[in-house]
């Protein structure tokens, strides 16, 4: 078979120049000039199908004078498709998005799938062995869509193309899908019959791609329900265009003041134990420049504190991921806005607000149990300090402490007993109560604190109670330091 | 002059400002009355035998998730003969070998609230089956006592927990509607004050 007997073929039966060209196994730059592409691989070429342009004025052609198209692609390679396409893009609301890149996603009818079947069996009963019975002879749709369509969107939006660009989500329809499925699926109970009693299998489009080809569908019996060769139908149809904004990720570091603020939302039976969360008040502060629907966006922290606990120091680092974003930057000035009415709650505050990459937040997921927390705790001594006890609590060379799963998280986690390092000790005492101790503490992260300062009955040891001998108690927390430094350090109060 | 030998060890507080305004000092969150670790977060019930001679009295610590910590009460008996020998191992089964998996802590012995926990030899040499007092599923049993029985006596309340028990959410209200409170458990100590103080009168 050479090309020019493939290409008179396709054309006699109205095949347009794109599917040809698949035929021809194009993948790459040909579909660019595709007269050069053809004549390179020894095709000759003629101008434009009659037939497309036609289509260029029939617009207000009458019902009966349909638009006909390529029997292969029903004519979503035509020039009047393309155009049409873009024209809607263009009508959208893309231009609302502050983002240089596209993605494109086509959702085609299954018809088209049965219209590349059918010009298989079509071209294995003209070239007989020459055309692979497993192997589609075409280039697929998919593909060629990205090489075609694709780029000629690109080039009208002036827009790159990235996975991480805003989603184009084209849906196409035809007028004959319908009757199309209901013949697809006979043929599929003929061709991949179910035992009695087994639930019957949907044809898909995933189904069509692996089940169906030649080699395992007579030819005849595909005949019964589909006309080999395709004949021109209608040309597809335009359903719908949907705009998804690229997702955006907004980090910064927090501090906590307040002693009653839980982390996320912390509801108890139905109802809600704290009014507001940390994640409430930043999702509220800084999504709503970003997206509409600020239910959907995620809030993750580099580990987090109890409610009673505050966060003090440089704070701790999150991130907010943000789909569907009308925003892919953040002026300083938004920033410190955001940052100023957070520190308004009185109980929370952000700084370094800043967009971030996808690829960053392996800083805040992964490496937990590396990280060293730095804790500071108010203690209450049985007896008061000597410096006899002090001298025992300042263990700069660290120890190591076995844990139980303390009592107030047992119904809800597992009983395990776990191996914690404690980094760093140092205790210091109010001058004017010297039953009142300051504990600093550097420990492993997943050390409970609470647990290691009283010793829960025993379930921790050693504890700060069991190193003095007598009962210790403890008062207050708080965090002082987190062992990340990410995200880098931006101070949004200063013009930019 | 004689130095403060706690000189170096004195607090000093660093300012920050957060949210425009000073952060407080953590030392100025002390208070003197701070309620205890068992008072903040446990409720004290209970536990006397219905039937049989045994009169002993436990204690269950009730905490707010419904755990519970199974100890003797501050006047069961062995407070006063000393305690011998504490065994988990009560016949046809050993409590120590307890083991519980996951969230659900499954594989936990089911407990009724007579069935024996651990046996309580007095150095006077009675015996004191010790109960379960709570319809529950075992998580824990405490080996200290059972390795160094007399340190029990001295122990804290709530160091002096014996084992942990986990009940059903839907159980808890029967079963602390079945064991005393710490108000009924008062009045049944002065009644038994009463009465015996009644026969040491006849
Ligand atoms: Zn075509």
């Amino acid at each position: 078979m050479i090309n020019q007997d493939l290409v008179d073929y396709l054309k006699g039966h109205g095949v347009c120049v794109v599917c040809q060209l698949r035929y021809l196994k194009a993948r790459g730059n040909e579909y660019k000039d595709i007269k050069e592409s053809l004549e390179k691989l020894n095709v000759k070429y003629e101008a434009a199908a009659p037939q497309d342009e036609e289509e260029d004025n029939s617009e207000t052609v009458c019902k009966k004078a349909k638009q006909q198209s390529c029997p292969c692609c029903l004519g979503l390679f035509s020039h009047s498709f393309q155009s049409q396409l873009i024209e809607s893009i263009l009508q959208t609301d893309i231009h609302k998005f502050e983002c240089s890149d596209i993605v494109v996603a086509i959702s085609m009818p299954m018809i088209v799938q049965t219209r590349q079947l059918a010009m298989w069996y079509a071209l294995l009963e003209k070239f007989g062995n020459k055309i692979d019975k497993e192997r589609a002879p075409d280039v697929p749709l998919k593909e060629a869509i990205k090489l075609i369509i694709n780029p000629i969107i690109c080039k009208e939006l002036q827009k790159g193309y990235d996975a991480n660009g805003i989603m184009i989500n084209i849906q196409l329809s035809h007028n004959m899908e319908e009757d199309n499925l209901k013949k697809l699926k006979q043929l599929h109970e003929k061709a991949f019959p179910t035992a009695p009693n087994t639930k019957r299998q949907v044809v898909s489009r995933g189904v069509l791609d692996k089940q169906y080809m030649p080699k395992r569908i007579k030819a005849d019996l595909f005949k019964e329900y589909f006309t080999v060769p395709p004949q021109a139908d209608d040309i597809l149809k335009l359903d719908s265009i949907e705009m998804t904004g690229p997702t955006v990720f907004v980090a910064g570091r927090y501090r906590k003041i307040s002693r009653e603020l839980s982390h996320t939302p912390w509801v108890l039976n139905g109802k809600r134990v704290m009014e507001d969360s940390i994640e409430e008040i930043i999702i509220r502060t800084v999504a709503p420049y970003f997206c509409k629907d600020i239910s959907r966006v995620i809030f993750m922290s580099s580990g987090r504190e109890d409610v009673d606990v505050r966060c003090l120091g440089k704070g701790r680092p999150f991130v907010l991921e943000i789909p569907n974003s009308i925003h892919t930057t953040l002026p300083t000035a938004e920033a410190h806005r955001m940052e100023c009415e957070i520190d308004k709650s009185c109980k929370l505050s952000v700084k370094n607000l800043q967009m971030v990459q996808r690829e960053e937040l392996v800083h805040i997921k992964s490496g937990e149990e590396q990280k060293k927390k730095y804790y500071r705790a108010l203690c209450k001594l049985h007896d008061p300090a000597t410096p006899e006890i002090l001298q025992k609590l300042d263990i700069p060379e660290g120890f190591q402490i076995q844990q139980k799963t303390p009592i107030r998280v047992l119904h809800r986690r597992p009983l395990h007993t776990r191996p914690r390092m404690i980094y760093k000790m140092k205790a210091s005492v109010d001058k004017d109560n010297l039953r009142v101790l300051v504990l600093d503490v550097v420990s492993q992260a997943g050390t409970y604190i609470k647990e290691l300062v009283h010793g829960e009955f025993g379930r921790t040891t050693p504890s700060v109670s069991s190193i003095i001998g007598q009962p210790v108690d403890i008062l207050a927390l708080d965090v002082m330091a987190i062992d990340l430094d990410w995200p880098k350090d931006v101070d949004n109060s200063l013009p930019e | 002059m004689q130095i403060d030998p706690l000189a170096e060890y004195y607090f000093q507080h660093e300012p920050q400002t957060i949210c425009g305004q000073e952060v407080t000092a953590i030392i100025d969150e002390y208070v003197d009355n701070y309620p205890s670790v068992v008072d903040r977060f446990f409720t004290r019930y209970y536990y006397i035998k219905k039937s049989g001679s045994d009169k002993s009295p436990y204690q269950v610590l009730f905490h707010s998730n419904r755990i519970c910590l199974i100890s003797l009460a501050p006047e069961h008996p062995a407070y006063s003969n000393g305690i011998a020998s504490l065994n988990f191992d009560i016949g046809q089964t050993d409590r120590a070998k307890n083991t519980v998996k996951g969230k659900g802590k499954k594989g936990g012995m089911v407990l009724q609230h007579d069935s024996t926990l651990a046996l309580l030899t007095t150095k006077s040499g009675e015996v004191y089956k010790i109960p379960s007092c709570v319809r529950s599923k075992l998580v824990e049993v405490n080996t200290t006592y059972s390795e160094n029985p007399e340190s029990l006596l001295t122990a804290e309340e709530g160091a002096n927990y014996i084992a942990i028990v986990l009940p059903k959410p839907e159980h808890c209200e029967d079963i602390k509607a079945s064991l005393m409170t710490q108000e009924q458990y008062d009045e049944y100590k002065k009644q038994l004050m009463e009465t015996s103080t009644e026969e040491v009168e006849k």
